[in-house]
């Protein structure tokens, strides 16, 4: 393996997808968002959205909870514990691997 | 590489989204109006109104305040909790200013008490309304830092040039309330409107949720 892959193999590549990135980043700073809030921060399409969440929550980095705001069915999306993990580990990496590589 | 100031971009971001809706400003200005019509009705109807006028205001616009954040802003651009970690801060920084203030104002006092009274007292009576223009140009100052609104140095040094315009002109105090609120009450409208026809109502299910 030349010596710029060493690292690569670490980063998380269902994060590393830059629309599933996108959502990470957004749900990262807040302490829950939902849908709309999301889409309208991304600017992704609904169905777009939508299926990076289910790949993030199958991965158990989203959790997704349906709820009623003021009698209205409302999903509020968050950052599990080990979503928030799994995201400092891949910046901590990508950093470590973008720093390794020669200018 | 994401930097940690991508990060806080976005924070920024998000929290500015929820203070685009120009409701902040609508409801500011309202009040400051109606605490100058308080004055007004005071002079006219010779009964303390600008004294309860803040007391009344606050119980009746802030749940008006409240439920128009619940149909207008929220509908528009979705449901979002800030973590308190932030907000935590801001309010560190915000108390730190204030008691920083506070502390100078009070060595200020001591180190100019004559006979046994604070020269600020007189300053106070000579020089009131650059004074409360200078108050809402530093107050405006602080919120426009800790809650990242810009517009509010605006709002600041708006109410510093008209109350040091008027000090200078001999306005009533009043009327330079009544200036102040409307300007900013437009401002708000201005911003309600941008806000409204940026975020239309979304069509079909009420969150949108395609989970």
């Amino acid at each position: 393996m030349p010596p710029s892959d060493e690292g690569i193999q670490n980063i998380d590549r269902l994060i590393h997808e830059p629309s599933r990135l996108t959502i990470m980043m957004h749900l990262y700073v807040v302490e829950s968002a939902d849908f709309q809030f999301l889409q309208n921060q991304t600017g992704m399409t609904p169905g777009n959205l939508s299926s990076h969440l289910r790949k993030l929550e199958d991965a158990g980095y989203v959790e997704v909870t349906k709820e009623f705001v003021d009698r209205t069915p409302h999903t509020a999306l968050k950052l599990t514990r080990q979503g928030r993990e799994a995201f400092k580990e891949y910046r901590r990496n990508v950093k470590r691997f973008i720093e390794k590589l020669p200018e | 590489m994401i930097k940690q100031n991508t990060l806080k971009e976005i924070e920024r971001k998000a929290y500015m989204s929820y203070h685009q809706d120009g409701l902040l400003d609508i409801f500011a200005g309202l009040y400051v109006l109606a605490f100058g019509l308080g004055i007004f009705a005071d002079k006219i109807l010779e009964f303390c109104f600008a004294a309860i006028t803040p007391g009344i205001l606050i119980a009746i616009v802030l749940p008006i305040w409240i439920q128009a954040k619940r149909k207008i802003t929220m509908p528009r651009i979705g449901f979002v909790k800030f973590g308190a970690r932030g907000s935590n801060k801001l309010f560190a920084i915000f108390l730190g200013l204030m008691v920083a203030g506070l502390g100078a104002f009070f060595l200020f006092t001591l180190a100019t008490v004559q006979n046994g009274r604070p020269v600020w007292i007189d300053t106070i009576f000579q020089y009131g309304m650059i004074l409360i223009g200078l108050g809402a140009a530093v107050i405006g100052s602080l919120f426009a830092y800790t809650m990242g609104l810009k517009r509010l140095h605006g709002y600041g040094l708006l109410t510093l040039v008209l109350f040091t315009s008027g000090y200078f002109l001999s306005f009533p105090f009043e009327y330079l309330l009544l200036a102040v609120g409307s300007i900013i009450i437009a401002s708000g409208a201005a911003l309600l409107v941008q806000f409204i026809r940026r975020y239309p109502l979304p069509k079909g299910a009420p969150d949108n949720a395609a989970q």
